[in-house]
């Protein structure tokens, strides 16, 4: 319950954050990159090192994280099938072994077939993920925002005694 | 008016500087730990069966690693360690490491032990992983593909009933098939004398040497002569045509009966198998000297070669020949584990290569144990370094008695088919009890000279196992041996007097079939005994098995004899009797032909 309570606070304070909804959308879509993939491989803290250092919503990354990381376990399987496919396919061949005896390359665990299968999803996705997200922000902010900062449930919810509990943990 | 994004975030520099140095720490402070699990892990997944690592550090600023207390399992007893190692260090070349490959230049392990007892029994490796796989696969295949004689021998005395199926008995099928082809040599004869109308033949040169003797040849003239001797020798012709024919027939036909007397014989060894099929359904043990061996020791000898497929197929499985892509499972972790495909390519280093590697044992004073050995190309790739992964290793170890060691390995797994061998000589080991399970007693060699020699090259099989004691002991249970039949206590009656002991099993064929062949110095002596116990009841048993046989296929035999005897019996009389009546038509004609021509036509000669 504490870690829904969380999400959903962290999408509130991302959404009513000043960031950007461009900047809130490019720290989705770099989040969901680090979601939808294995967490230890190299290209994550290239994606880190961009979430941090990319003039971008830094909690919209952490949103990114957060929803999507789930979605990663849940379409492993498809990732697995994918990146398999990737890999056999004898095309690709020539470049698979050149970066395989490229220095740094393998840490990336591209020769994994969920790792490269989850990561070509996401750069397949990258682009309309955050065209969608930013058009969804701004959609929001400008509908319902005010109302759901004045709704009697976000109200009723700041004034449960499991937030109050909740409360106890976030920093000030 | 809008205001410009900055598309940096600069000031966020030396939070991510402070974060790397955190990661950095924790690599410090948790570097060894992870790398030992992760070691752990990788072993265990690879070798099979629980691999223990007790300590591991990595020396970053020596690129080097120290192992501490290395413990391997016997995947196939987990109450003991294969091998246990002291110490290991590795030296690492750290150039390769940007690639993400492992070259050891060289490997020191020191305090080596083999077959020592554990503590607490080994994990169960994970069913699922290839090696575990393997082993099941490989016990599988012992067990189907080498059977034993046992000797247990039973109670000889006294001979079970037999009860036998048509279907089970080769003679069956054999007769009934045979059958098909008396009948059809028979129709076949039959027809073809058919075809030779030798009857209508014989009818009208009969009638017309009989109309020619009521003749006088003169009443006919010269142009009446002459007509009339030429229908003569045209019928004469056709006579000699048909006995032609008929010779022919008689030679084709005598063929045939000889294919029949062969099938005959075919029936009867069809017979013999199903006598000694009988007789195996009987249980009744073999006691030829062959047999002894193997039911003896044909198991413990399995057991070695067992092993030496378990380990080849391993080396097989995860060092893969040539320099295709190649699948294997990816690592272990909370996310779906998925595939991992290695990219070798040529000129480059493998993915993991031990070049050098020293072996040493250091235990007790110095001088008493002098065991050492080298191992050189270990490598997960050896298309891409060329050259076979060799072990050669020798010493003596002084535990209460000294023992010599003599050890030589090789994997070649480049060229044709992959190679894996184990040379090994072991001199004064005192080796573990034989127990034979269905018999009343235990074998203890004491010290003993093993060697072992084991090669698999592609999917053929070559190897010798050899036992050599010469103050073996042997125990008895005296409560089975109270119960023992009285085979069994003639065995024991042999064997325990004997003190030397040599056994020697060779292994051949291929995996698909392979052959084992036991012997051993107890063979002879025993099965003599057991021979001159039991001639009676085996002769008996022959009886039984007969009679059960010939219950079954004996009338069929016999009608097939009968046939064939007729069919016989019919060609000797009715080809002879043809052959008569055709000779006496001709002479006839002929006489008839010499009485035309004495009337006075000169004819030419026949």
């Amino acid at each position: 319950m504490l870690a829904i309570l969380k999400l959903l606070q962290s999408i509130f304070q991302t959404l009513h954050s000043e960031g950007t909804p461009g900047q809130v959308a490019a720290g989705i879509a770099i989040g969901a990159g680090i979601g939808l993939t294995p967490l230890m491989n190299a290209h994550n803290l290239v994606l880190f090192a961009a979430l941090v250092l990319l003039n971008v919503s830094f909690g919209g990354g952490m949103l990114g994280l957060a929803l999507f990381t789930p979605l990663g376990f849940l379409f492993d399987p498809l990732f697995d099938k994918i990146g398999l496919g990737l890999l056999n396919a004898p095309v690709l061949r020539s470049l698979w072994t050149a970066w395989y005896n490229a220095p740094l390359v393998p840490y990336t665990n591209f020769n994994n077939s969920v790792t490269l299968g989850s990561f070509v999803v996401w750069l397949a996705t990258v682009v309309p993920l955050y065209f969608l997200t930013r058009r969804a922000v701004l959609v929001y902010r400008e509908r319902y925002a005010e109302r759901v900062v004045n709704s009697k449930l976000l109200r009723a919810i700041k004034a449960s005694k499991l937030y109050n509990i909740y409360a106890w943990f976030v920093p000030q | 008016m809008s205001t410009r994004v900055k598309l940096f975030r600069w000031r966020a520099i030396l939070p991510l500087l402070l974060f790397v140095a955190l990661m950095v720490l924790l690599w410090v402070l948790f570097a060894d730990a992870f790398a030992r699990r992760q070691a752990q892990s990788t072993l265990s997944s690879l070798l099979g069966t629980e691999v223990d690592i007790a300590s591991l550090h990595i020396r970053a600023t020596d690129a080097a690693i120290d192992i501490g207390g290395l413990a391997v399992a016997d995947p196939r007893h987990p109450e003991r360690n294969v091998l246990e190692a002291g110490g290991i260090t590795f030296d690492l070349d750290p150039i390769p490491l940007l690639k993400k490959k492992f070259v050891l230049d060289n490997l020191k392990l020191t305090g080596l032990r083999f077959y020592t007892a554990r503590a607490t029994p080994a994990r169960p490796a994970d069913p699922s992983s290839p090696s575990s796989k393997i082993l099941e696969e490989t016990e599988a295949w012992a067990r189907d593909k080498f059977q034993f004689p046992k000797l247990v021998l039973g109670r000889v005395d006294s001979l079970k009933s037999l009860v036998l199926k048509p279907e089970q008995l080769g003679t069956v099928q054999a007769a009934r098939s045979f059958a098909g082809r008396v009948d059809s040599v028979q129709g076949a004869f039959e027809q073809s004398l058919g075809q030779l109308q030798l009857k209508a033949l014989a009818d009208s040169s009969s009638a017309l040497a009989t109309r020619l003797s009521k003749t006088d040849p003169k009443s006919l003239g010269l142009a009446g002569a002459k007509n009339t001797a030429g229908q003569v020798q045209k019928a004469i012709e056709q006579v000699k045509q048909a006995k032609a024919r008929l010779a022919t027939l008689e030679q084709a036909t005598k063929t045939s009966l000889g294919s029949l007397e062969q099938g005959l014989a075919d029936v009867e060894a069809a017979r013999q198998r199903d006598y000694a099929f009988a007789k195996s359904q009987l249980g009744l043990p073999s006691f030829d000297a062959p047999n002894i061996g193997a039911a003896l020791f044909g198991q413990q000898s399995t057991n070695y070669f067992q092993s030496g497929v378990h380990y080849a197929k391993v080396a097989q499985r995860y060092v893969p020949p040539g320099l295709q892509p190649w699948n294997r499972p990816g690592p272990k972790r909370t996310r779906m584990a998925g595939t991992t495909v290695e990219f070798p390519k040529e000129h480059e280093d493998p993915r993991f290569l031990l070049k050098h590697g020293t072996l040493g044992v250091a235990v007790g004073a110095a001088g008493q144990n002098l065991f050492k050995g080298e191992v050189s190309g270990i490598t997960s790739q050896p298309s891409l370094y060329g050259r076979p992964a060799t072990l050669v290793a020798s010493g003596r170890l002084a535990a209460e008695s000294p023992v010599s060691i003599d050890l030589a390995g090789m994997s070649r797994h480049f060229g044709a088919a992959p190679l894996d061998s184990v040379n090994a000589r072991v001199g004064g080991a005192a080796l573990p009890p034989i127990v034979f399970p269905d018999l009343p007693f235990t074998l203890d060699p004491g010290a003993s000279n093993v060697a072992f020699r084991f090669a698999m090259t592609g999917d053929r099989l070559d190897g010798a196992w050899e036992l050599g004691a010469e103050h073996a002991t042997w125990s008895a249970d005296s409560a089975r041996l109270r119960s023992a039949s009285l085979v069994e206590s003639t065995v024991w009656k042999v064997v325990s007097g004997l003190t030397q002991l040599h056994v020697r099993a060779e292994l051949g064929g291929t995996i698909a079939s392979p052959t084992i062949k036991v012997s051993s110095n107890l063979d002879d002596a025993i099965a003599q005994r057991l021979r001159g116990l039991v001639n009676e009841q085996v002769a008996g048993a022959e009886q039984k098995a007969r009679a059960a046989v010939d219950s079954l296929v004996g009338p069929q035999v016999a009608a097939l004899r009968t046939k064939v005897g007729g069919l016989n019996t019919e060609v000797a009389n009715r080809i002879p009797a043809e052959k008569g009546e055709l000779d006496r038509v001709q002479k006839s004609l002929e006489d008839q032909l010499k009485r035309i021509a004495g009337g006075g036509l000169r004819l030419p000669k026949l």
